[in-house]
């Protein structure tokens, strides 16, 4: 009975791993073919789609225009996100409720209201589409995530080393500088690799708010529209090898981190 | 020699909501003493410490430090540090990090907070453990650097809150007495807080005694242990003899009492019985000799064992007291004396003196 139950679930289990992994496999090997053609039988192999990639200058820049700004919507988010966090820890005061609830909500809203939203107000305040409007709903959709997170490890920070602090001379500000913040580090870290990979990956909010210049999802978005070519599975083949490799470094380390401290 | 005391704590009331923690608390600690706060849990011991350490307000009252109101400054304005129950060293620190966070903060050059690092750490033996991290040290270790780091800044006083309670037994006593002689050698004003009556026997120059948020007693731990005041300090620290009676008169110093019919003297020191009264008073088990014939002492009554409890060093023989109507009294007694006492009744005797008349 236990042991036909332990067959069936790794059965499940690797039925789920190839569910998810296939397309993804199917999608690489694609960008690898030798023909315009998507689909099997592949014939003949190739990199021509990659050095395709590496030599096309508006990939290149659309890569680094994506990166810039997952860059520093991260960085705001990660701030006003580290300050909420610090601010609803410390104590509950009246109103608590509604304000957690408010700040967890960008989070929740799905993206095609927020993307619609984010532009009707973007026009009232006179933010022309661009990298800073980007940037601005980005910012604002991570947010929570940063919240959640550091509010978590917070919670584990012992009152007593604040007190300690204190105690030794340190004033309110050098304790948070010089023993909250790097306890929170693990935590920060890990929040921004999450921004950094949902801002990369955001198509919806960057396609309302962007200006001239596609970012990385929305320029794939265009070259689909005139026709699937194996030059797209090559470009989504690096970004998926890039972000994997962010997260897969960002959770280790993180958990490394998490361990020292403790 | 009347000096102005290193600490007055004036009438401090501080409540949580509904619960009182401290009631009107009144103390004076003195230069160099080593002064035990000593209660149950929740009694308000921590309370004190963390109104003294400012991070608590009192709802009321002044603490004064070195002859400055100090109620109102935060915990880094004042010349007092404090060694945490959970030590909260610093994890992302080395030892040495640790040690010299205040120092840095106290604006030191380089080569000064060097040497007071090497110093301090040299005094506790620490030298060896300069760059490691808390994390890989020891319980006992961990408990001398936050020691280490809290005596660094050369604190006037130094709050310590039961900071032995998270260490194993053999250890803790090994412990104590490094305390002890640390506090001798700086000659620094130590204020520590435990629930251990034991530790707080071994230790202290002085034992505050608490119960919910009041002293209790004040006072050496011979005149704790001895001549308790109340009851509540008797049955608290050691084990005691519990004896109830009506009051009935004095005999210059002695307080008279009936015990079942036997009339037996005690010293009243906390209290002033009257007559009539029905009286407690506390009488320690080693206080109780065995005699073979009636004893010359105040006390003298006959008593029959009923049990024996060999404890190593020495036995507790409870006796029962028939001429009272079977009422027993425990004795601690050396083992060899113990043993010689048989089922014949032996005579029991005590000082007027070793009996405290205790206020209920
Ligand atoms: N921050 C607090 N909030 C509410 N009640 C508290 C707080 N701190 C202490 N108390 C209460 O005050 C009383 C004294 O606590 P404490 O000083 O910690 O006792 P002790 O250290 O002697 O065990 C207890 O009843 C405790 O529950
Ligand atoms: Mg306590």
């Amino acid at each position: 009975m236990i042991r036909g139950n332990r067959i069936f679930l790794s059965c499940a289990y690797w039925a789920f791993v190839l569910y998810v992994f296939v397309p993804l496999i199917l999608m690489v090997m694609m960008g690898f073919k030798d023909s315009k053609f998507i689909g099997f039988p592949i014939r003949s192999w190739t990199l021509d789609w990659y050095s395709g990639v590496f030599a096309d200058a508006e990939v290149l820049s659309t890569f680094g225009y994506s990166i810039a700004i997952a860059v520093l919507s991260t960085i705001a988010s990660v701030v006003v996100g580290t300050w909420i966090a610090v601010l609803l820890e410390r104590s509950r005061f009246k109103g608590w409720g509604v304000m957690f609830g408010l700040t967890v909500l960008p989070a929740l809203v799905p993206g095609i209201i927020s993307a619609i939203a984010f532009r009707i107000y973007a026009r009232y305040l006179g933010i022309e589409p661009g990298m800073g409007a980007i940037i601005w709903a980005h910012a604002v959709h991570n947010v929570p995530f940063v919240v959640l997170v550091v509010m978590a490890r917070l919670s584990t920070l012992p009152k007593s080393q604040i007190e300690a602090a204190r105690d030794l001379g340190a004033d309110p500000l050098v304790a948070f500088l010089r023993i909250t913040l790097p306890y929170l580090v693990p935590a920060i870290l890990g929040a921004s690799i999450f921004c950094l990979l949902l801002s990369f990956d955001d198509f919806v909010r960057s396609f309302f708010l962007g200006g001239y210049d596609p970012t990385l999802p929305v320029l794939i978005f265009a070259k689909l529209k005139s026709g699937m070519s194996p030059e797209i599975n090559a470009i989504a083949t690096v970004a998926l090898v890039l972000t994997a490799a962010i997260g897969i470094w960002a959770e280790r380390f993180t958990r490394r981190a998490n361990k020292d401290t403790n | 020699m009347t000096q102005d005391p290193l600490v007055r704590i004036d009438q401090i009331t501080k409540t949580f909501g509904e619960t009182v923690a401290l009631e009107n608390l009144t103390l004076d600690i003195a230069r160099g003493e080593f002064v035990t706060f000593l209660g149950p849990s929740g009694c308000g011991k921590s309370t004190t410490l963390r109104i003294l350490g400012g991070f608590e307000q009192p709802d009321s009252g002044r603490v004064i430090l070195d002859g400055t109101d100090v109620t109102r400054q935060p915990p880094e304005k004042r010349h007092v540090n404090m060694v945490f129950q959970d030590y909260a060293l610093f994890p992302h620190m080395t030892v040495r990090q640790n040690i010299s966070f205040a120092l840095e903060l106290k604006g030191m050059d380089r080569a000064a907070i060097r040497a007071r690092q090497d110093e301090i750490m040299d005094f506790l033996e620490l030298g060896a453990y300069g760059d490691r991290y808390p994390g890989q040290l020891s319980g006992g270790q961990r408990q001398r650097v936050a020691l280490a780091r809290a005596l660094a800044p050369d604190p006037a006083l130094l709050l310590l809150d039961e900071p032995l309670a998270a260490l194993d037994a053999k250890l803790r006593g090994q412990v104590q007495q490094e305390l002890k002689s640390i506090q001798r050698r700086t000659h620094k004003t130590f204020f520590f807080v435990t629930h251990d009556q034991e530790e707080a026997l071994t230790m202290s120059d002085r034992i505050v005694v608490m119960n919910d948020g009041r002293v209790e007693q004040d006072g050496t731990p011979e005149e704790l242990y001895f001549h308790p005041t109340s009851r509540f300090v008797a049955e608290f620290i050691g084990e005691t003899n519990l004896i109830s009676g009506e009051m009935r008169g004095r005999e210059g110093d002695a307080v008279v009492m009936d015990w079942f019919g036997q009339t037996l003297r005690g010293h009243a020191s906390g209290t002033t019985p009257r007559p009539g009264e029905t009286i407690t008073a506390s009488l320690r088990l080693e206080k109780l000799g065995f005699h073979n014939a009636r004893p010359e002492t105040g006390n003298a009554v006959q008593g029959r064992v009923v049990r024996k409890t060999f404890l190593g060093s020495r036995m507790a023989v409870d006796l029962a007291v028939e001429e009272a109507q079977g009422a027993t009294l425990r004795a601690f007694v050396d083992a060899e004396t113990g043993q010689a006492v048989g089922s014949d009744p032996v005579w029991l005797g005590w000082d007027s003196d070793s009996m405290a008349v205790l206020r209920d």
